[in-house]
């Protein structure tokens, strides 16, 4: 049985599987940019308040293997609360808290090491805050941290196989189903190589075009 | 008119103005010399109120504010007051020309284009203004700077060592645009080494060192001076000019 057969025998339940991979991520990703820009936002703005607590409790997450977090989560969390909850709820939640931090941790460094000369300029020029964040900010720090932000995205997709883990019917699951009933493990994985070649090279390219589209080099001759 | 009364600006424990006070008229030049790390770019950002004095009162047209008592007070003189910085604090992100347009852009100002024109031609900017700042030369980072100012149309515009890498036609037109801004009732301050711009073209003449005025004045302060600090100031400027 060629990868050609695999895909096409099986194609149903890899879909399914990829559809289970891809709903994971758009959680995973969404929940990442949108509430980690803000905690990074908000985490430049109180330093103390949000800023110092954001980076302990990512400096702590970085420190705990992936598995383990999510292992944890699922197995001792759920019996010490006395509460079940579906697995693909289980890692949503545990890669995004993962991914909420490390885009907070980008964005906020990104803000805070911000050269406040482009500000002085700005207050200069009479622009209020809002447009100084909005014309000034906003579009270097997107430059600086946007290659970044992709490729973390990227990693994220990836480390998705490991809710296959805890029993999350996701794609990598779905292959390992396939392998256990032909044993053909070169092609199934293969296949699945495939599968997420399709979808991380055109991620990949995007944060390499963005790259090479905002990210030249600024600094003054 | 804008003036200072009597103002002091501490760094870390360090005195930078030690009891500086001077008036500067609309229509008027005045040109700031003293040696580096004088204090000259501190009184400028302590005037435009970039910065705030530790003590003091500083008087801009009918509104005066003293200090420390309106240290918590949000106070933006700006554009109104422009400054045109040492460094420029050119926008990476935004080609020459949108770093001028962008302010007035965004402050709805009328005849953008006419003016921008205008600039761009008296400052001869034509062939360089859609680069980047990385992709520009120094001189002609100034004249964006200095433009991106001018479009703002101030009422009192300061401008730090704003000339000092321009060639000799660049520093003419600067100097003749200065005198057109005079004209228009816009009050200047200019820190320079150019003593020749200074004897000619200021009204009055400030010598700082230390955060102290040592010696402020006419043209007098350059031509006379009184302190022996200032006269070891100007004759090793004109023995290296």
């Amino acid at each position: 049985m060629s990868v050609f057969d695999i895909v096409m025998t099986y194609k149903e339940g890899l879909l399914a599987g990829l559809l289970v991979t891809l709903k994971l991520c758009l959680i995973i990703w969404s929940s990442g940019i949108i509430v980690g820009t803000l905690l990074g936002y908000f985490g430049s703005k109180y330093r103390l308040e949000i800023g110092a607590p954001s980076r302990v409790v990512s400096f702590i997450l970085s420190g705990i293997p992936v598995l383990i977090l999510l292992f944890w989560l699922h197995y001792p969390l759920q019996a010490m609360l006395q509460v079940s909850i579906n697995p693909f709820y289980t890692a949503a939640f545990a890669f995004s808290i993962l991914n909420i931090f490390s885009v907070a941790d980008l964005v906020r460094s990104a803000l805070v090491n911000f050269p406040a000369q482009y500000n002085l300029a700005a207050r200069v020029c009479g622009l209020s805050q809002r447009e100084t964040f909005l014309k000034i900010e906003l579009p270097i720090i997107f430059r600086q941290i946007i290659p970044s932000l992709l490729s973390l995205q990227v990693t994220m997709l990836q480390l998705t196989l490991f809710a296959s883990l805890i029993s999350v019917e996701e794609i990598f699951r779905v292959a390992q189903r396939i392998n256990a009933v032909i044993y053909k493990p070169i092609e199934v994985y293969t296949a699945l190589a495939i599968f997420f070649l399709i979808i991380c090279l055109p991620l990949n390219g995007i944060a390499l075009w963005l790259k090479n589209k905002y990210t030249r080099d600024l600094s003054e001759k | 008119m804008l003036a200072c009364k009597s103002i002091n600006k501490q760094y870390d424990g360090r005195s930078t103005l030690k009891d500086v006070s001077l008036t500067l008229e609309r229509g008027e030049i005045l040109a700031l010399i003293g040696p580096s790390g004088a204090g000259k770019t501190t009184l400028i950002k302590n005037l435009s109120l970039l910065e705030y004095p530790d003590s003091g009162e500083i008087t801009i047209d009918a509104d005066t504010y003293s200090f420390p008592g309106d240290l918590e007070k949000k106070i933006t003189p700006w554009p109104k007051i422009s400054v045109v910085f040492q460094q420029l604090f050119l926008w990476p992100h935004l080609t020459l020309k949108d770093n001028i347009l962008l302010p007035v852009r965004l402050k709805n100002k009328k005849d953008i284009n006419k003016r921008f024109e205008e600039l761009i031609s008296l400052f001869d900017m034509g062939d360089f203004v859609n680069r980047y700042p990385n992709q520009a030369s120094l001189g002609q980072r100034q004249r964006a700077a200095i433009v991106r100012a001018l479009m703002l149309e101030p009422e009192y515009l300061f401008l730090d060592e704003i000339t000092s890498s321009l060639d000799v036609e660049q520093i003419n037109i600067i100097i003749s645009h200065l005198q057109k801004l005079k004209q228009n009732n816009i009050g200047i301050i200019m820190i320079t080494h150019l003593l020749g711009f200074a004897r000619k073209s200021a009204d009055k003449v400030v010598f700082i060192n230390n955060g102290q005025i040592i010696e402020s004045g006419g043209a007098e302060v350059i031509n006379k001076p009184k302190s022996d600090r200032v006269k070891k100031f100007i004759s090793d400027i004109n023995n290296i000019y």
